[in-house]
């Protein structure tokens, strides 16, 4: 097959038998329920955009396993120029759907296992990279959707996990035979898990000798039997509940998180990719991280530039298009999203070849990257909200728009400029307080903060690559020191 | 010339409205003349190149064996000329038949 058409995908999501807990409730039919469908979607352009001539140069690459076109999301970076092509498409997703696309999370989970089960054989004479390969090849064959799960509970932040009360609260092997491993724990923040095919698990962090349990890697389909769901809340996130296409503010796209509970989840050999090596977990966590603080410089930047350009009808449906301080705000927003956008690129054609061939980007500027992304889109956030008006959060509802009594009130008291009908403003009005507080909000906004690290996991890698003796020696140089 | 090649770029961040421009293109084709994106059908006589923005980063070296003419249409320039957008499908027209 090697790719799937969108409507492929959604026909092998419902063939797929997930074990989802949403509102107190087990769900049946996530493809079809109201508030997964909109997610779901997200993820489906992914595959859409891919089938479409005027985007393929971005959202395809030919596979390095099998010459084969594959969607670029199952593609092992070869060059700067796929890292560059990564973001660009990335950029164009968050463009089209308003939201996060969910499916990034895989991609940078494959090349960060590719490149260090490579290194790990290579030093301990495992045999994890064959595995991997394999898996990889029926991933591209199969065009899966895949979860790259990092993120574990953590409990008492202060000890190891070894160390914790509950030693579930890091995922670890809790028995092992010939056939395979089983394992315990569970996965938070888990990004398009529902609407993945499969699962790629990865270690939470650097891991010392006496964690050797938890420096684990391993993929499993995502409805395997011990694989449960807690979907988790969105602010606003009960309006897609309500049946209208207005107080969403878009109705069509989304994103989602679940926790990921593993409880005696068995997994062959065949699927394991590290299993106590605990000098490499640390490797594999900074090499996923780097590439998904990449991945922030294009998504995001797509997403803010749905927030600007409603910003910017916002402003001329008040009629305030022309003020002078509103442009400036405008232009404001923009630099801002173009240097997430610059970073992501400079990373990229930064990037370098690993030991396995695939290309690794400069994780230096990738977590400045990130770092930016921690604060700017708060601050796009910010403008927009100024630019909207108030009105963004005290704006009837869609129900009383279009009641047969009270409409007209809401239709004449809430209207802008005369040239533009009082339903547009509102849906403007809506999407804006989707992306800035409303289930977008999750993110555009808390995810910039925490997805892929949060700040200070990026000062810690912009301490350790920062090269400040460098420095230190350029400015010795320059002022003529002798000692 | 009855077949000439076309492929886009990823159209990430378009500078110019890409498929608007393809459809003034086709409707200046003279009858018997058309773009096809199928890469098998080439090397072809001419082709076509659109992308959205001046950096073209679809423009890549192996394209150059599928046609022996390529015209590159980035942003609003064509053949790294300045176009305005309502006047590329004319320079491209020139372009072609010229």
């Amino acid at each position: 097959m090697s790719q799937k058409t969108a409507e492929q995908y959604e026909e092998s999501l419902r063939k797929m038998n997930f074990r989802i807990f949403l509102l107190g409730e087990k769900v049946t039919n996530p493809v079809d329920h109201p508030v997964i469908r909109p997610s779901m979607n997200s993820v489906k352009m992914t595959y859409a955009l891919a089938q479409d001539p005027a985007h393929e140069d971005l959202m395809t690459a030919v596979s390095h396993l099998s010459g084969k076109k594959v969607n670029r999301f199952c593609h092992l970076h070869q060059s700067t120029e796929d890292l560059v092509k990564k973001v660009k498409m990335q950029r164009l997703l968050g463009q089209q759907t308003g939201s996060c696309f969910q499916r990034c999370v895989g991609m940078d989970a494959i090349n960060a296992v590719d490149s260090v089960t490579f290194e790990m054989d290579q030093k301990l004479g495992t045999g994890y990279h064959k595995r991997f390969s394999d898996f990889l090849g029926m991933m591209q064959e199969e065009d899966w959707t895949v979860d790259g799960a990092m993120t574990d509970p953590k409990g008492d932040r202060s000890l190891p996990p070894s160390r914790q009360a509950d030693p579930d609260l890091y995922v670890h092997v809790v028995d092992k035979n010939e056939r395979g491993i089983v394992v315990r724990g569970a996965k938070a923040h888990q990004t398009g898990a529902v609407n993945s095919h499969w699962i790629l698990v990865m270690p939470t962090m650097a891991m010392k000798k006496e964690d050797a349990e938890y420096a684990l890697s391993f993929a499993a389909p995502a409805d395997a039997e011990g694989i449960t769901y807690i979907y988790g809340r969105q602010s606003c996130d009960t309006r897609k509940l309500e049946g209208g296409a207005i107080d969403v503010g878009n109705a069509r796209f989304g994103g989602h998180e679940a926790l990921m509970v593993f409880e005696d989840l068995f997994v062959p050999w065949d699927y394991v990719f590290m299993c106590g090596e605990v000098e490499y977990s640390g490797l594999l966590v900074e090499r996923f991280a780097g590439y998904h603080r990449q991945s922030y410089g294009g998504c995001k930047a797509g997403v803010g530039d749905v927030l600007i350009g409603a910003a910017a009808l916002a402003a001329e449906f008040n009629g305030a298009a022309q003020a002078s301080h509103i442009k400036d705000k405008l232009i404001e927003m923009t630099h801002l999203n173009e240097t997430l956008y610059a970073c992501g690129i400079a990373c990229s054609a930064e990037g370098y070849k690993t030991a396995s061939g695939t290309y690794l980007i400069n994780l230096l500027l990738a977590n400045v990257c990130k770092q930016n992304v921690t604060r700017f889109p708060y601050e796009i956030a910010r403008l927009a909200e100024d630019i909207a008006g108030g009105l963004m959060v005290t704006l009837a509802s869609e129900k009383d728009l279009k009641h047969p009594q009270i409409g007209a009130l809401v239709e004449k008291y809430f209207k802008g400029v005369a040239s533009v009908s009082t339903e547009s403003r509102c849906r403007i009005l809506r999407l804006i307080e989707n992306l800035t507080l409303g289930t977008a909000a999750v993110g555009y906004r808390t995810e910039s903060m925490h997805g892929a690290g949060s700040p200070q996991a990026q000062r810690v890698m912009i301490a350790r690559q920062g090269n400040l003796e460098h420095k230190k020696k350029l400015a010795r140089a320059i002022a003529g020191l002798k000692e | 010339m009855a077949l000439i090649g076309l492929k886009f770029c990823g159209g990430c961040n378009p500078q110019i409205d890409r498929l608007g421009l393809l459809e003034e293109i086709k409707k200046r084709l003279p009858p018997g003349c058309h773009l096809t994106l199928d890469q098998e059908t080439g090397p072809w006589e001419a082709a076509l190149l659109i992308c959205g923005c001046p950096t073209a980063c679809a423009d890549d070296p192996k394209l150059e064996a599928l046609s022996r003419c390529w015209i590159r249409i980035s942003g609003a320039m064509v053949e790294r000329e300045t176009t305005p957008e309502n006047k590329i499908a004319e320079a491209v027209m020139r372009k072609l038949f010229s």
